[in-house]
């Protein structure tokens, strides 16, 4: 009989414990089979399965069973161990998985090397476009893939090809936009650095469709080992003659050249983008006329985002059809997010588009990993706005997050929990945006100042009740007087948290209270005496001095030296300390 | 240099695949580094030479995504299954040299299991 392995996690206990109990089980049932030595029983720290008992994966047939029970046990040695086959009823059903595409080969290839890319089919696609596919061809497989921008605008991508290679120039441009700068967002980063020889190709293919002569990829600055990596591949691919001149013996000739952006948020812009690029200040200019048509130096110029371009040989190699089989009717393909915050497992999940949000959240993620309870999930970045719970089965597409007042974005999940104010959410994202806004328009540059300072008004307890229309009033003008995308979208987090959490504003502004006990300034602190020990601890850790009283008469604190640190609440070891 | 054509590319595929195949792959991208991959790229090549083996490929790789578990190990010896270790320290980097690669067993309590389809192969 072939050596097999048993892998197996207790997934609901959330300790080792009952894995340990349950290992010592299976351990003397293999024993008393006289299959100790053939069988290799392993714990795994992380099944990447939930709640689901005591989930085993069986190698190498990769049977998984799940909410397996002791008395289980002699079936599975029975059938499976003995005889290769699944015990039905036992088997793991999955409701979904995760789907990698643009992710596939991250953290498989080893990126400084085009050798190995190429080995998993990569440069397959250029090679059939340049032998066998005329350019007008390739935008229209591109069409009718159904593939939209990932980078958050979400149009469509084969369109853009069109309208860029039909726009008259004597030169043509291709951008990679990889200035990824919304907050809590690191796919781009990830693919860069995994894989920049998809990205590359990408970028040729789109080169070849819309007929440029050069290429740029602009990346932030803060992304050293990106642009790094990049670089070398560039220069692995010129060396091969898979960029440069007569790509593969073609007429095709395309050079690409790295440039960098220096930090500002609002370079993510196209036209901010382009200026940048130029050497000029980098704020935006208004559309139309839009880059495909008058870019880079007046030219023709087709940007698109490092997740599109990363989904573009696929299309080639696998055909549109196959592509517009994934995901819903108005999203095609998958999706990478990065999900972050208060969730469990933190990390990139690439999932086909229609996907709910619980699923993203509470299978993939694993849930809050505190344990608490949800609140709500941010998507979309400052352009984005907050989801709650009731929505959260919601199938996740371009379509369905823009009704929900949220966006698609680029792709950051930020995952919150009953312990994070909606308030200073808002306050946080728009703070983001009035640091980034280029100060170009005034709707951006004073209407993103004015929410803010209402927004720091009501989380220190200086609201009133008009600030609410005063809010609303402010965010519609921003929406339809700013020049360009960052001022249109910056209220979005304000509008959606008014929309679902419109009492957690009343609660700041008429109780002055911060429900979520994070505005520091609405917080109060005190001495629960019946239950207090005396200890002192809470007296000693105070760094203003503010609680007075010895271990005799006990402890109180002085409300006017209190700075609402928090401190003497986090120290208390007896829950004696009252927030309120 | 002469025109690559579909011949060189599938030679190259064909180099490629018959490479080592023992190798243990650290994934070294920023989020892995962060949290600490350098060492345990270190511990992991210093351990290989203090067991004298010398077999074994040591490679790095991108990201898995997989941020919570990072730094991330992939450990693939013949005749063993293929897993990922995560939360790999430097003594658990050595502890794989030593338990897996040398002695043949998997690890206790370090393994992920990860489950996606792969939207193409």
């Amino acid at each position: 009989m072939s050596e097999k392995t048993v892998l197996l996690q207790d997934t609901t206990a959330g300790s080792t414990t009952g894995t340990h109990d349950f290992f010592g089980i299976f351990k003397a049932a293999l024993r008393e089979s006289n299959l100790a030595d053939t069988v290799r029983l392993v714990r795994v720290a992380d099944m990447g399965i939930y709640n689901q008992g005591v989930v085993m994966t069986i190698l190498p047939e990769d049977i998984t069973y799940a909410n397996v029970e002791p008395n289980d046990i002699k079936r599975i040695i029975g059938v499976t161990l003995k005889h290769g086959n699944p015990v039905k009823d036992l088997l793991y059903q999955p409701k979904f998985r995760q789907m990698r595409l643009v992710l596939k080969n991250c953290g498989r290839l080893d990126p400084s090397s085009i050798d190995e890319y190429i080995a998993a089919d990569g440069y397959r696609a250029l090679l059939k476009v340049v032998e066998q596919q005329t350019p007008e061809q390739v935008i229209a497989d591109l069409t009718a893939s159904g593939l939209r921008g990932r980078g958050g605008g979400g149009y469509s991508t084969g369109l853009k090809w069109k309208f860029t290679r039909e726009a008259a120039g004597d030169e043509k441009y291709m951008i990679c936009n990889a200035d990824e700068g919304d907050p809590g967002a690191y796919m781009d980063r990830s693919v860069l650095e995994g894989n920049p020889h998809s990205v590359i190709e990408g970028m040729l293919l789109a080169g070849y469709a819309i007929g440029a002569t050069q290429g740029f990829f602009y990346i932030r600055a803060e992304y050293p080992l990106a642009i790094e990596r990049v670089q070398k591949a560039i220069d692995q691919a010129r060396e091969r003659g898979l960029l440069g001149s007569n790509v593969l013996g073609s007429d095709f000739s395309m050079e690409i050249e790295i440039r960098l952006g220096a930090g500002a948020f609002v370079c993510g812009e196209e036209t901010a983008l382009i200026a940048s690029i130029e050497g000029k200040r980098g704020t935006p200019v208004p559309r139309p006329p839009y880059p495909s048509v008058k870019g880079l130096w007046g030219m023709p110029t087709c940007i698109n985002n490092v997740e599109t371009l990363a989904n573009v040989a696929p299309i080639i190699l696998h055909g549109a059809e196959w592509f517009s089989g994934i995901g819903t009717k108005t999203s095609k393909g998958t999706k990478v997010f990065a999900v972050t915050g208060k969730v469990r497992n933190s990390g990139l999940v690439e999932v086909p588009m229609g996907t709910t949000l619980r699923d993203i959240v509470f299978e993939i993620g694993g849930g809050i990993a505190s344990g608490k309870a949800f609140k709500a999930v941010q998507t979309g970045g400052p352009s984005g706005g907050v989801i709650p719970e009731k929505y959260l089965d919601t199938p996740v597409d371009y379509d369905n997050l823009q009704k929900l007042g949220s966006i698609m974005g680029s792709g950051g999940m930020i995952v919150m929990d009953e312990d994070d104010c909606m308030v200073d959410i808002a306050k946080f994202y728009i703070t983001f945006c009035v640091e980034e806004s280029c100060g170009k328009c005034a709707p951006c540059r004073i209407g993103g100042y004015q929410i803010m300072h209402i927004l720091n008004g009501i989380t220190e307890g200086r609201g009133t009740l008009e600030d609410l229309d005063r809010l609303i009033l402010i965010s519609r003008a921003m929406k339809m007087g700013s020049l360009c995308g960052l001022g249109q979208t910056a209220a979005n987090p304000i509008i959606s948290t008014l929309t679902y959490f419109e009492d957690e504003y009343r609660e700041h502004i008429v109780n002055h209270r911060c429900p979520a006990g994070k505005c520091k300034a609405l917080l109060k602190f005190s001495i629960i005496r019946h239950l207090c020990k005396r200890c002192g601890l809470c007296e000693r850790a105070c760094p203003e001095k503010a609680i007075s009283g010895d271990r005799e008469h006990g402890y109180s604190i002085d409300a006017d030296k209190c700075t609402h640190c928090g401190v003497c609440f986090d120290v208390c070891k007896f829950s004696a300390v009252e927030r309120v | 240099m002469a025109t690559m054509t579909a011949q060189d590319f599938d030679a190259i595929k064909e180099s490629v695949q018959a490479g080592n195949k023992n190798w243990i792959k650290v994934g070294m991208s920023t989020c892995g580094i962060a949290a600490g991959a350098s060492n345990t790229y270190r511990a992991l090549e210093d351990e290989l030479t203090n067991q004298g083996q010398t077999t074994v490929s040591l490679r790095t790789c991108g990201c898995l995504g997989m941020c919570h578990a990072e730094p991330l190990v992939e450990v693939c010896i013949e005749g063993l299954p293929r897993v990922v270790y995560c939360n790999v320290t430097e003594d658990c980097a050595r502890e794989i040299v030593r338990g897996h690669v040398m002695g043949r067993k998997l690890l206790q309590d370090h393994i992920l299991a990860m489950h996606y389809e792969e939207a193409f192969s």
